[in-house]
């Protein structure tokens, strides 16, 4: 049983009427709503185009909407923001540092003193199952030890919302089921809000009590889909259970669904080019 | 499994630099060189081209009569002052034009127009306005060296990830922290590769620079050695530019890559 004295607990993230356009130009989000409840793991899914990477960066505080509010616990949410955590898609650890390193460089940055933030950073390495690879440098560690230091690097300023962006996207599907199962284990532990982003509809079922499914812009969501999968979950019976199988087969159809709405004119088609260019250069 | 510390031991094993005394075709380089030219002054005349050990008892000569160390001075002095700035303007210079666009617009022309002219076509026109001496070979060195270092730097900053940057400031780093903790370790390499870059530019810049306009320096010796005939002190500056530069990769260039080699070469 999770102990209480680990458990960070989550918040309440809302997004009240979001407005969104790139340049006013093409419009991703008019008017979305989305209420995470504290300490809720809610997934994310949909085709590439939809509006991920548009989400998350409002989310972080990257960008900011024109109209409406994006908000953790009441305040508008601004990328230092001590609260918020992000797990990026990409490992984007420093490789200048060492693995521990890593992990104290946020805590680093607040100004905590050495012995106390090596004392942190050290129990969020043993919790992500990396003990014995402090002072491995980051080019030495497997795709999979990379997304558990980042993991670590993240959970180490204790953040009540976790934003996960396609972390596992890059590994392989093995590994990629044992960081699930590490990802619930900490989650369980800890009791953040997560908001996990994924094109992967088996990691979505598994891993979410909620799961978001967005449509092409300027739709926003597409569907909210309740889970009753019940937890702790395991792989073995989760997956193969009957009722992964119906919301599986449910989100496969959404997913087509949002695909098929295609760019329809060619003014669309240029927009959607302008848009990934912007994205790009950001 | 990543928890257990027989599997870390047996990765650190591996990671640990393994130091042993190991053959490297490396240790006939120089002396093969030696060996070819002793062979081939055995065919000339000691006057046209001497012997190694002539020229070694040549700078044997210079040192205890003392007239080397002028010499040396000069172009001790001259190479920490031109590459000097040339580091500091490039370093400021490189980093403005990585982080601002306006910047880098105006300022990569000029490198390209300053690096299309050979640094020594310089010389005749400081040594017009400043004269034989310090400032003439200073300028000239500065121009060589500084151009080429701005771009290697700019290209530095410019590579680092937007992604990296914004990983720093989700773990709550303000502007000053992620020059002082991300910029500057990632563009670390790209900093020694300039000083490389700009080095080498500046000591050759700098030799050539002393055979036209300067009263002193291993330049200037190798110059008047072959103004009067004197071959051995044609070779002896010969071996001190290669020593002088052979002495700053080992002592300045190579501990400073040591320190990223690993993250970025492993």
């Amino acid at each position: 049983m999770p102990s209480e004295s680990e458990r960070i607990g989550g918040e309440n993230l809302r997004i009240d009427d979001l407005w969104f356009s790139y340049g006013g130009k093409l419009s991703i989000y008019e008017g979305l709503n989305l209420d995470v409840r504290p300490g809720e793991f809610l997934g994310v899914i949909g085709p590439s185009g939809c509006g991920k990477t548009t989400l998350l960066n409002l989310l972080a505080g990257f960008y900011e909407p024109e109209e409406g509010a994006v908000t953790l616990r009441g305040q508008p949410i601004k990328p230092e923001d001590p609260h918020l955590g992000y797990v990026f898609q990409q490992p984007t650890l420093f490789p200048w540092l060492s693995a521990i390193e890593n992990v104290e460089f946020g805590l680093r940055m607040q100004g905590m003193g050495e012995a106390e933030r090596r004392e942190r950073a050290q129990h969020y390495f043993n919790l992500v199952g990396l003990m014995g690879f402090e002072d491995y440098l980051i080019v030495r560690l497997s795709g999979g030890m990379q997304q558990r230091v980042n993991l670590a690097r993240a959970l180490a300023m204790e953040p009540t919302l976790l934003l996960m962006d396609e972390p596992f996207g890059a590994l392989d599907a093995i590994t990629r089921e044992t960081m699930n199962d590490e990802l619930l284990r900490i989650w369980d532990t800890l009791g953040q809000t997560v908001l996990f982003i994924t094109h992967d509809i088996d990691e979505a079922i598994y891993l979410s009590d909620r799961i978001c499914v967005l449509s092409r812009p300027p739709g926003g969501i597409f569907r909210m889909l309740d889970s009753e999968l019940p937890r702790p979950r395991h792989g073995p019976t989760t997956r193969t259970g009957e009722r992964f199988w119906g919301y599986k087969k449910s989100l496969i159809n959404d997913i087509a669904e949002v695909t098929a709405q295609r760019p329809t004119s060619e003014e669309e088609i240029a927009l959607l080019k302008r848009r990934k260019k912007i994205e790009e250069s950001d | 499994m990543l928890g257990n510390p027989q599997a870390a031991a047996d990765v650190n094993k591996l990671n640990r630099k393994v130091r042993r005394f190991e053959f490297s075709w490396s240790w006939f380089s120089i002396p093969s060189l030696l060996v070819v030219w002793m062979i081939t002054a055995t065919q000339f005349p000691a006057y046209i081209l001497p012997q190694v050990w002539h020229v070694a008892q040549e700078g044997y000569e210079w040192v205890v009569s003392g007239d080397i160390w002028p010499h040396l001075q000069g172009s001790f002095l001259e190479i920490i002052g031109g590459f000097g700035l040339a580091i500091v303007l490039s370093l400021i210079c490189g980093f403005v034009a990585g982080f601002n666009k306006g910047f880098r617009e105006y300022i990569v022309p000029l490198n390209g127009l300053f690096m299309a002219i050979p640094p020594i076509a310089w010389a005749p026109l400081m040594l017009i306005v400043f004269g034989i001496g310090y400032t003439t070979i200073i300028l000239v060195v500065l121009i060589s060296a500084v151009n080429p270092m701005i771009l290697t730097i700019m290209e530095g900053v410019l590579q680092i990830t937007s992604q990296e940057v914004r990983a720093a400031r989700v773990l709550g780093a303000k502007r000053w922290q992620l020059f002082v903790h991300v910029y500057l370790p990632a563009s670390l390499p790209f900093v020694t590769a300039a000083l490389r870059i700009g080095f080498s530019q500046a000591w050759r810049a700098l030799v050539a620079a002393e055979m036209i306009g300067a009263a002193a320096g291993v330049g200037w010796m190798v110059q008047v050695g072959g103004e009067i005939g004197n071959a051995r002190q044609v070779l002896l500056g010969i071996v001190m530019i290669g020593g002088f530069s052979y002495l700053f990769e080992r002592l300045l260039f190579r501990p400073i890559e040591k320190k990223y080699e690993v993250w970025r070469l492993a």
